[in-house]
């Protein structure tokens, strides 16, 4: 898989969002790089979601927010038939969605 | 800065529309302008709380149509879309033109018609106010948000299923004392949680949370009249003052915020809000609060600084914030049973305390209710509107 996700470091600080920001919320920092999320970190919470937008077949979606080692806190699809908070994973890239233009990458957290 | 009344508060039943987007509004704003009764005092301006009408039913530049609809011409008309707190957002507009002395006469509308579209869209609709590139993208919908709060909040201060769905009791029941709501159907604990039964009555939406935690979705149109003291005194309107309004905003990924449970745009708010009235929350007779999730009553109930943090679900099992309790809750039962039509609902809650504060709330009238808040929360806390309202005494 080709596919990355990006974070941004502010080039001043070294403070890395995800999102970006266009002024860095800690410096006030404008510029920064690009920085591959890639990792392990553990469950900071998850749901399962029923209530679906478009672009889904499934019946629910098991979503999380994950703390990487490092402070980053990322949300994405925890593929993990075991969840629970704290729980250890290591993020993958792969489709999160599939719009009518074509599959969007993100990130999705597997137990290590 | 001159001092701002609401003068005037009328609404729609919340639910399904059967006329057009243009119509609900002014049904809202007709029912507001006679409770207002102005005589030939002239509106000099129109704002209209509306956050999806361009998507949702294919109308954009709602307020223009609304000064077409009521002949209202040539008073100034602006649409205000600010997601779910477009409402109150539109109240702080009104209120800023009649302090800065613009104006004299505001007629604030908030509508919504989401049920034009399926369930599916309207869900999809709402989420497409999420973070974009890092929420939306993962099938992020507001339902989900909550359930990731939830799950925090809950295991961190102890707050039981049971606490969540005694949240919700209690809204439907206010709710069938008001014949403006969407739902009118007494629930039950067993109902809802504890027979066998509630595992099919209450299906998970996005867990912890059920359905039974979530608001419906809903058409609806509420507004408001304000005017300044001058207008307000040669009618002889019981004075009714907008008396502080605070807003603040947050990060729009909940997962950049340093302690995901701690809704910081809600305490901002609020303590703006209680600020500028020069009261304090012990002194609030009566709240609306935007509990889209049942969780988030109790969760903004200690932001707004009403109970401790972590304490808000005790003040619930004792009872405190029912209709009868020591500071009654959403007497109009709430987002949760009174219904959600997003652009609407922060002007409405405006319209329930207005009727509270004038003593015209019958069925659900919290005895001498003297000061009044709102929390009109948008996105999932990143953008959020309070506001103090103060009978006056003539
Ligand atoms: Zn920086």
């Amino acid at each position: 898989m080709s596919e990355k996700v990006y974070a941004f470091r502010c080039t001043t600080c070294g403070t890395v969002s995800y999102p970006k920001h266009v002024i860095c919320p800690k410096c006030r920092g404008e510029t920064f790089e690009p920085m591959e999320i890639a990792g392990e970190g553990a469950v900071l919470t998850y749901t399962d979601v029923y209530a679906l937008a478009v672009d889904y077949e499934t019946r629910y979606l098991r979503l999380a927010i994950v703390e990487l080692d490092g402070g980053l806190r990322v949300t994405g699809q925890l593929l993990d038939e075991d969840p629970k908070v704290g729980g250890r994973v290591r993020t993958t890239v792969g489709v999160v969605r599939e719009p009518a233009g074509g599959p969007i990458h993100g990130l999705q957290f597997v137990p290590v | 800065m001159r001092p701002v009344y609401v003068i005037g508060a009328g609404m729609t039943r919340f639910g399904r529309s059967e006329v057009p987007l243009v119509d609900l509004a002014g049904a809202a704003a007709l029912a507001a302008l006679h409770h207002a009764n102005l005589g030939k005092i002239p509106v000099d301006t129109v704002i209209v709380a509306n956050m999806g009408a361009g998507r949702v039913n294919r109308q954009v530049a709602v307020a223009s149509a609304l000064v077409d609809r009521l002949s209202l011409w040539p008073a100034a008309a602006d649409s205000v879309e600010n997601g779910p707190a477009s409402g109150a957002s539109a109240v702080k507009v009104g209120y800023q033109a009649i302090a800065s002395g613009m104006a004299d006469v505001v007629l604030v509308t908030g509508v919504e018609m989401m049920r034009a579209v399926d369930g599916l869209e309207a869900t999809d609709f709402v989420a497409s106010m999420s973070q974009p590139e890092v929420e939306y993208i993962y099938g992020v919908t507001l339902p989900s948000l909550a359930g990731l709060f939830a799950r925090l909040f809950m295991e961190r201060y102890g707050v039981e299923r049971r606490h969540l769905a005694l949240v919700a009791i209690k809204n439907h029941d206010n709710a069938m004392k008001n014949p403006y709501a969407h739902i009118h159907q007494p629930i039950t604990m067993e109902g809802i949680l504890t027979a066998p039964e509630a595992v099919v009555n209450n299906p998970p939406v996005a867990e912890p949370l059920h359905m039974f935690d979530c608001c419906p979705v809903s058409d609806g149109s509420a507004a408001v009249v304000l005017a300044s003291e001058e207008v307000a005194a040669k009618l002889g309107a019981p004075r009714v003052l907008v008396a502080g309004i605070g807003q603040a905003t947050d990060t729009h990924a909940v997962h950049e915020r340093p302690d995901p449970t701690d809704l910081k745009a809600v305490r901002l708010a609020s303590a703006a809000a209680f600020d500028r009235a020069g009261q304090k929350p012990s002194e609030i007779d009566v709240a609306e609060l935007h509990d889209a999730f049942t969780i988030l009553e109790i969760a903004e109930s200690e932001a707004a600084g009403f109970f401790k943090v972590g304490q808000a679900h005790r003040a619930v099992e004792r009872g405190e914030t029912k209709l009868t309790g020591k500071l009654p809750i959403n007497p109009s039962g709430g987002l949760k049973a009174k219904g959600h039509p997003v652009g609407a609902t922060g002007v409405a809650q405006l319209v329930e305390l207005t009727w509270q504060l004038r003593g015209e709330a019958s069925g659900r009238q919290v005895a001498k209710a003297k000061t009044a808040f709102a929390c009109n929360f948008g996105g999932f806390g990143n953008n959020v509107v309070a506001t103090v309202l103060r009978k006056e005494e003539r």
